[in-house]
């Protein structure tokens, strides 16, 4: 069957709206560590946007970062999206405290050297911060 | 048709040099620290890279997300009806080399050098051992490994990470290949391109060439980038097809190259 030629563009532009509009069915965490059990509190969860988490090894990073916060159950990174989800017991802790553990300095585990304003939150649960 | 195939060969341009624009400024822009999302988020090949991981511990590698994966999926899905469509359509580097082909064309639609039919084919099997090479440490290390050899990357991620002064000399060397030989990234080291090709060749868009209405001046074989034989059959068969229209632009002829849309062969 004869085509016209322009089918060709339209179908590039269906493949791409396609792969873009179908991207969160196949939504997957990077990486996902689970920490301490619960306290009894209310569970909540917060997701925050996160300037540095960009790959495997800078969401272990963030990870680490919540080893000493206490109330922390579950931490869940998506580096292609910059974005942390932290489970947390809400009567131990809150959003303000496990910002201040991501934002705070980071421990080099291969160099033992401490870095600085190597994450920043960039919102909140979609409010933007910065 | 004549007239209409121009429109067409403009607007592949505009998407062409469209979507190179939205990838440098992507680049620029986290380069500067005014967005966190790169380049690298619309890679198909990123997809590809990471479906290993996704399939065996549903997750995925380095900085691949399911935007690199669904996008990839989309373009098998394109390449089976549109062949390699998204290389002259989408694919900055692609772009890059068929501007440099368009340059450096002589007058007459005659290429600086085109590789015998031969040798053509045999070193368009280079792309596998790369594929391989690629997946294999890719797979093994959960690392975007090809970052500083992407000419993708390099070209769109303004100096982005792990990109080094080497890399700039594999693009240079990329970009200088293509001045001798047409299209030499693509034809012979993308390896994207040979993901694509087995499905490229199912694909069902295909250019039809009527001979009764052929002059037999082959301008439509001088003017394919990847150098296909298109006035030596009836039918466009090649898994190398781009469907950039490159050859129904240049036909003289009306109605000698169609594109037609075949159900499958018994």
């Amino acid at each position: 069957m004869r085509v016209s030629p322009w089918v060709v563009p339209v179908l590039v532009v269906l493949a791409a709206a396609l792969g873009i509009g179908g991207a969160r069915f196949l939504a997957a965490p990077s990486f996902t560590r689970d920490y301490a059990a619960a306290g009894g509190g209310r569970v909540e969860t917060v997701r925050f946007v996160v300037r540095g988490l960009k790959c495997v090894d800078t969401a272990k990073q963030v990870a680490g970062q919540f080893e000493e916060v206490p109330g922390v159950l579950r931490y869940v990174a998506y580096a292609s999206r910059n974005e942390a989800q932290v489970t947390y017991d809400a009567a131990i802790t809150g959003p303000r405290a496990l910002r201040a553990a991501i934002e705070g300095p980071v421990v080099d585990e291969a160099s033992g050297q401490i870095r600085f304003h190597q994450f920043q939150v960039v919102s909140l649960d979609g409010v933007v911060i910065r | 048709m004549a007239r209409r195939v121009s429109t067409l060969q403009l607007s592949r341009l505009t998407l062409q040099i469209a979507v190179a624009a939205v990838a440098l400024t992507a680049g620029v822009r986290l380069a500067r620290g005014w967005s966190l999302a790169g380049v690298e988020k619309y890679c198909p090949f990123g997809g590809l890279e990471t479906a290993w991981s996704f399939v065996t511990h549903r997750s995925f590698s380095c900085a691949a997300g399911e935007l690199n994966l669904a996008l990839f999926l989309a373009l098998l899905g394109l390449t089976l009806v549109a062949r390699k469509a998204f290389c002259s359509w989408v694919c900055p580097v692609g772009s890059v080399n068929e501007w440099i082909f368009r340059l450096v064309r002589r007058p007459g639609g005659r290429l600086p050098w085109e590789p015998p039919p031969g040798v053509d084919r045999a070193l368009r099997w280079l792309r596998l051992p790369v594929l391989a090479v690629i997946l294999f440490f890719t797979w093994q290390t959960g690392e975007l490994v090809f970052r500083g050899y992407d000419p993708y990357y390099i070209l769109t991620s303004a100096h982005g990470h792990e990109v080094k002064l080497w890399s700039y000399a594999i693009l240079a060397a990329v970009l200088a290949l293509g001045v001798v030989i047409p299209m030499a990234w693509c034809r012979y080291l993308c390896p994207l391109g040979v993901t694509l090709w087995p499905f490229s060749a199912l694909g069902r868009l295909r250019l039809r060439r009527t001979e009764s209405r052929c002059t037999a001046c082959a301008a439509c074989s001088r003017a394919c980038p990847h150098g296909i034989d298109v006035a030596g059959g009836t039918e466009v068969r090649s898994g190398e097809c781009t469907l950039c229209l490159e050859c129904s632009a240049a036909c003289p002829a009306a109605g000698a190259l169609e594109l037609r849309l075949e159900g499958p062969k018994p």
